[in-house]
Formats: C-alpha cells, structure tokens, sequence
C-alpha cells in the first residue's frame, strides 16, 4: 500500500510527538494549557507556512535558503510602501505581498533557466535579499501601525489566534496539493528523476518554477503577520529562519535527495520542535540545551527513518 | 596449463593453475521476503575455462554473481574454494579470496584517472606510506598492456573514456587483485560491435592465463564463440550445466524458457499505409543534419548505426528533448512545431529511451506511479489525480504486458529488466500514441521477452502504430525492420527495402568512414 508505506515515518513521527507532549505536561503544569498551546501555535505560523513551501522545494531534490531574507524584504517594503511611498495600507501588504513572489520567481528562473544549483542560487539571493532589505530600510524600523493590522498576528477568530486559522488552511490545501494533484505527481516525479520526469512529458521547469515562486509567497505572508504580531518593521526579520524550517520539513521525513516526503510530516515535524522549545523552555532547562535535545531528536528520527527504509529495502 | 599440483596445495596467486576446481558452489538457495528467488543450484569453476551463465530475467543470475562475490549470503549451501569451504562475509573478502566482479554498472570513479582508479584502495605505497605513483602507473601500463589495450592513457580521467575503456580499465582493475575467478555481468550489454569482438579477445586471453571466468549474457552467438560450459537457470531453479559442445542455440533456449521458441522474428501483417511522420532536412545543431525521412502507418522502420551515429539523436529531436534546429517535421502531411516531450506527446509521439532506468523510469516509485506519470492529464479529474483509475491503467498494463510482479504497488526498481521494460511499454502504450520511437527496445533482455516484444511490435504495427526502432544489434535490424535507414556521423547515409538489407551491405554503411553520402 503507498499510503501506509508514505505514512511510516509519519507514524513513528506522531509517536514521538505525543510521548513528548506527555513528558512535557508532565515537567510543567503550564506547559498543557489551551492558553500556551494556542500562543505556541501562533509563534510557530511563520515558519509553519515557509515550511509548506519548502517541502515541496525539497521534495523537488532543491533547496530555499532565501526564504528567511524574503521575508526580511518583504516586511520592510510593506513598511516603507505604506510609510515612505505613502500607500494606503491594504495596498501596501498586497505590493509587498507581490515583490516577495517576485523574489521567488526570481529563484525560479535562476535555477531552472540558467541551470545553477538551487543551493548556490539561493545562497546568492540569500545575500541579495538581505542586502537590499538593508539598504532599503536604512537602519530605520517602522513603527505606529493602525490597530486592524495587528488583528492578522494578534487577532482571534472563535478562540483561536487568526494565524493558526490560516496556517490549518493553506497547510490542508498543500497537503492536497501535494497528495492527491497531478502536480503533486509531478512534484515526486521530478525529486526522484528529474531525466524519467522530463522524458515522460511532465513541465520539470514549470512545475519548479511555480515551486519557488510559492516558496516567495508565502515568505512574504509571514513577512506580513510577523509585522502584525510584533507591531514593528525591521530589517533582521527572520534571519535564521530558513534553518528553523528546513529543520522541521526533514524531521518531518523529506528527504533532502528529493522523491520523498509529506505535508503531514512536515506538520508533525513543526509540532515537536515547537512543543520541545516550549516546553523544556517552561522547564527550566536553558536555552543551549533546548537546542541540544532538538538536534538529537532530529538525528534519532531520521535514524529511525533509515532504519525502516533499509529493512524495506530487502 | 595442464599440469595440476598435489591437491591441497596453498592456493597461491602466482599458480593458479594448482586449483583443479578454484570455487565451487553446491546447492545454494536465498529467499527475498519469503519469495525463492534461487533454488538448490550448484555451480563450479575450473582454471582456464569461460562458464556461461544463461536465463531469462528473474532467473536468479545476478542473485547467484552476487552470492559467488560476497554482497549476499546464501541461506543453504556453501562455497567452496579447492575443497576447503569458505563463507564470504562481505565482497571484500571474496576478492581477497580470488573472485572479481565486472559489473553491468561499472563501478568507477570518473573524476580520477585510468591508473588511480585501478589502484584504488591498494595503490603501492613508497617506503614513507605515500603513493608511490610511478609504480602504479608503471603496473597501470603494463596491465593495461596486457590487455592488449596499449592505446589507452593511464592518466585520462576515466569519465571521459568510451563503456568499452571503462570496461578495460575495470576489468584490469580486477587483474591488479590478482583474480583467480573473474565474473562478467552482461559485459557487451552497451557496447558497439567492434568492441565487442575486442572484448572477446580479452577473455581469451585472460582464458588462457588461467583465470576463470564466469560469463554472463543473452548473446548466444558470444556464449557459442566463449565459452567451455554453460549453465542454465530458470525461475531459480538449476535446469543444467553442459559443455558446449552438446547443445545448440534452439536447445539453450527451450532450456532457458521451457518451451520451444520457434520463429525469433514475427512476419509483417497487412501492409504499410500513408505517411504518418515525415522529416525534411531536419537538423539540431551540428549534432544530427540533413535527416529526411517518411515514416508509415503500419510499418517497422528500423534505424541502424553505431553508438554516436546520431541514431539517438535523431529520436530526441522527434520527442523534443532537443527540438529542431532547422528543417521541418509532419504529421498527417502539416507541418508540427515540437519543442518539449510534453508536446510530443500531445501529437501522439510516444517513446521508449534507451536507458530505462535513468531515463524510462522513476525506479524508486511504484508500478502505478510510473505507469501515471505519462498519462496524468488523462488519469485526473480537473486537478485531483483519480487514484481508482491510476490503479486500473496499471492493471490493465500489468496483464497486457504479462509483467511479473506482485501487483501495482510493487517497486519498479524490484522488477527484472525485462519486466521493467515492460513497465515502460505499458507506461507509454497507455497514451494511445500513433508513433511509437524505441529505443534499444530489446537491450539487456533475456530472449522470452525479447520475443514477446517483437510479437508486440508486430502486433502494434498490424493495427496501425508506426514504428521507429533504434537497435545496435543488427541481426534485430533486420529482422525486425520493414526499413532500413542507416546513420554515420550525424546524418542518413543509406536506405535498404526488407530484401535489400543484407547484414553486409547494412554493416558496410554503419563503418564507412566519415559517413559520406550515398544514394
């Protein structure tokens, strides 16, 4: 059965994640709150849906690491459309909105045009993006946003923040997106051969184009709700988090060799990182070594992952 | 050689010639997931002789090569070595005992040169523990030389050698351990005629130093020319081991598909209809030019030539991989513009590549997904791919095509090569193409489905399909093809009719050099 043969990392994923929800509630009475899990929903939306763009980049065989500079981008040009240009600001989200699918295009076409690694590509834009976010914003943050704005990053809609709404959204529809279309196959197809993919007529081009220009989008939808949540614009917006979602998306169980890999997992990926920062955090321990057991739970899964793959294997 | 040491003697690398009976292997059997793939099978070496290792994919050959070379381990029986049994943990220790493997997908390094690639792992060391590379590339010569192969440079990087090189360069590989018994898998799968007669001789020579070597391939006509003794495997089982001077070719086969095959290549039914492809003057850089040609409904028009003829590249033109640079191409007599596979197939080209692991198949993924892949638009409904239907088109190719496999969820890379070949037909087939492009459609497999697929091709064409096939193997030109065009150098330089197509006038054409034209 694919399905039950795709869902075994999953599986062992999902076992893991409840026994440390367990273990965590149990180091913490604040840990197991409907309060802090809905706050630690919201502080995980922005990598949470980079991550769904990435797990199609990855299970291409690619690699983003310029969504986290995008992002930085894209928050700036939201601040600097509506401050400086003096848009209004509902069009000043959708013109950032668009540059931060521009920058992702852009990745699109070096990569699939000019044939250059999409890590070597993305390092590149990586430093582009980033250095333009800087010299746009000129050291400056921008500050004094109307109270709607913050609704998208502070908001609730029925008890639960508006982010976490969103996020459960669009990671539904990527899980469809990647489980059930043509272009999902497709997306498979081209991680595990890209020359089988090509020579049995799929868009290998097209379908990467759109993958990366995805990956700028929602890069810049986070760009948008970080603003909202913490009220401020700044050029260092998320640095570094093209780590923290490459991490979830392979402990999630997609390989970085392309062909293989689940919108689920990477939720489940997501999940624990996001318990185990939180709550160790509510345990005392330090931050080092939250880290320390984050790296070690990555390692131990992707055992895990290798080990079930070699006894399948035969 | 003749002259054989008192029994037990230490089997040394300088006499090989000691060992009356270098390795033998008695009653050998190895399950996969509870499926018998090899089945009680005895099978022996002796110095100086070639044993051929006959049957159809699935057989159980290359479960018994890699038994013999260390990467599995029998469940029953044992090996051997002059009497004394050994058990190979690893390949590591089946070299130190004397066996080298020359496997299909050679095992090299391309970014290193000839001489550092035979020496790896052993390269002679100086008196300081350093390389010591004017040994090793003076031992790289003189084995190299050994081989007959004087011409080739010890400090080519490997990549950019010929198959046939790399071949040489891997088998001398296996020399510098000093090999005793020196396995061939299929080692003329992907070579050009001449290097194959070039390889014969390698094996004779190696004959009659004393190694023995296990041969194995579909080509009874080298099995004929090479070997002592053959043996026969069929679905795991030992059907027989001969010397060859009691069986003939139609014998071998009925032995290796237990039933008689009686006539190789089908006749032609019906007869050739309008044009269905036509090509004028058709270029893609310099690479192929000048190709003019008509391709029929209900004909076989075969395309002959050696490797780097153009005869692949003409094909990849026609399917878009690399569109015409120049010149014209039609279909039902308009002009079509192809600039990607996709396109291709939308004009109801199909083609079957050369290399279908790399290139027919998404090895890792499961029968259904790679029968889908070329046919997605047809299996969905709007975006969402219709999984029952995924299901019944692999099905469907599973019975047409006879392929042996568990079901359509089996992993394709688990299947035999034929059976994966199949996969790839079936894959194709399903877009209901008019053109049909193969390539090297019989490559690598055993002689029950080569004659399945040439039933097929006859049948495709009695009903129509026109078909385009690219074959190194003459004997399959010609009997399959109603056409015979052949390519030199990037462009046509002959045209034969069935009865015009002799193997001497087609060979001639194939190895004129510098491919000038002709009428």
């Amino acid at each position: 059965m694919t399905a039950a043969r795709l869902l075994r990392h999953e599986t062992i994923l999902a076992i893991l994640t409840v026994l440390a929800l367990i273990v965590l509630a149990n180091l913490s009475d604040k840990f197991f709150t409907a309060e802090n899990l809905l706050n630690q929903g919201r502080l995980m939306s922005e990598v949470g849906l980079v991550a769904l763009a990435m797990t199609f980049v990855i299970v291409t065989g690619g690699i983003d690491l310029s969504v986290g500079s995008i992002l930085g981008m894209t928050a700036i040009l939201l601040g600097v459309f509506w401050q400086n240009v003096g848009l209004p600001l509902p069009l000043a989200m959708v013109a950032a909105l668009l540059c931060g699918t521009l920058a992702g295009l852009g990745n699109g076409l070096i990569i699939t045009r000019f044939k250059v690694p999409p890590l070597i590509a993305t390092l590149a834009t990586l430093a582009l993006y980033r250095g333009l976010a800087e010299g746009i914003s000129q050291a400056r943050s921008v500050r004094g946003y109307p109270e709607w704005f913050f609704y998208f990053g502070q908001g609730e809609l029925l008890g639960v923040p508006f982010q976490l709404w969103l996020l459960g959204l669009l990671t539904t529809i990527a899980g469809v997106i990647l489980g059930l279309t043509t272009f999902g196959r497709a997306t498979y197809a081209v991680g595990a051969n890209e020359t089988a993919a090509r020579f049995s007529g799929i868009r290998v081009d097209a379908t990467k184009l759109w993958i990366y220009t995805a990956a700028g989008f929602l890069a810049g939808l986070a760009a948008v709700i970080f603003v909202s949540r913490v009220t401020t614009t700044r050029s260092d917006m998320g640095t570094g988090l093209e780590l923290d979602v490459i991490t979830g998306v392979v402990l999630g169980g997609t390989s970085i060799f392309g062909g293989k890999g689940t919108i689920v997992g990477t939720a489940l990926g997501l999940i624990l990182i996001q318990a185990l920062k939180n709550g160790l955090a509510l345990s005392g321990v330090k931050g080092d070594g939250t880290i320390v057991v984050i790296g070690v739970v990555l390692i131990a899964a992707i055992l895990a992952g290798a080990l079930f793959d070699r006894n399948r294997g035969g | 050689m003749g002259d054989r040491g008192p029994a037990g003697a230490l089997p040394t690398a300088a006499s090989p010639a000691a060992l009356a009976f270098p390795i033998e292997l008695r009653g050998a059997s190895k399950s996969f997931a509870g499926i018998r793939v090899l089945n009680d099978v005895s099978f022996d070496m002796r110095v100086g002789e070639v044993h051929a290792l006959l049957g159809e994919n699935g057989a159980g050959k290359s479960t018994l090569i890699k038994i013999l070379s260390g990467l599995y381990r029998a469940d029953e029986g044992e090996i051997s070595i002059n009497g004394r049994a050994v058990k190979f943990a690893t390949p590591r220790e089946a070299h130190a005992a004397g066996i080298a493997t020359v496997h299909q997908e050679l095992l090299l390094f391309p970014e290193l040169t000839v001489a550092e690639n035979i020496f790896l792992g052993q390269a002679p060391k100086t008196h300081w523990r350093l390389l010591d590379w004017q040994a090793m590339r003076q031992r790289a010569r003189q084995l190299l030389d050994s081989l007959d192969s004087p011409d080739l440079d010890i400090d080519a990087k490997v990549g950019t050698l010929s198959i046939a090189n790399r071949q040489r360069v891997e088998i001398a590989r296996a020399l510098s351990q000093d090999a005793r018994v020196l396995i061939m898998d299929e080692p003329t799968a992907a070579l050009a005629e001449a290097d194959v007669q070039r390889l014969m001789d390698i094996v004779r020579r190696l004959k009659a130093r004393g190694v023995a070597i296990v041969y194995v391939s579909h080509r009874l006509s080298e099995i004929f020319a090479l070997a002592d003794r053959v043996t026969v495997l069929r679905d795991g089982n030992h059907v027989g081991t001969l010397d060859i001077g009691e069986v003939d070719e139609n014998r071998l086969v009925s032995m290796m598909v237990g039933r008689a095959i009686d006539r190789l290549y089908p006749p032609k039914q019906g007869e050739s209809g309008e044009s269905l492809l036509e090509l004028r003057h058709v270029a893609y850089r310099n690479v192929v030019s000048g190709i003019s040609f008509d391709l029929k409904r209900g004909e076989i028009l075969g395309i002959a030539g050696l490797v780097g003829s153009g005869r692949t590249e003409t094909a990849l033109t026609i399917f878009g991989i690399t569109p015409a640079t120049a010149g014209e191409i039609l279909i039902d007599g308009s002009p079509v513009t192809i600039a990607s596979p996709e396109a291709a197939r939308d004009l109801g080209i199909a083609y079957i590549p050369e290399d279908r692991g790399s290139q027919g198949l998404i090895r890792t993924q499961t029968i259904s997904e790679n029968v889908a892949l070329a046919n997605l638009k047809r299996l969905s409904t709007g975006f969402m791919v219709d999984a029952a239907k995924v299901r019944k088109e692999a099905e469907n190719a599973i019975r047409r095509f006879g392929i042996r496999a568990r079901g359509p969820d089996q992993t394709v890379r688990e299947l035999s090569g034929g059976n994966q070949q199949k996969v790839v037909l079936g894959k194709w087939l399903a877009t209901n193409p008019r053109i049909l492009i193969m390539d090297e459609p019989t490559r690598g497999i055993d002689v029950g489905s080569k004659a399945e697929i040439h039933i097929l091709m006859r049948k495709l064409a009695g009903e129509g399909m026109a078909i385009l096939m690219i074959s190194s193997e003459l004997p399959e030109v010609l009997g399959m093809s109603d056409r015979v065009l052949v390519m030199n150098g990037g462009r046509i330089v002959a045209t034969f009719d069935r009865q015009d197509a002799t193997p001497e006038a087609v060979g001639a054409a194939m190895t004129r050099a510098g491919g000038e034209k002709a009428a």
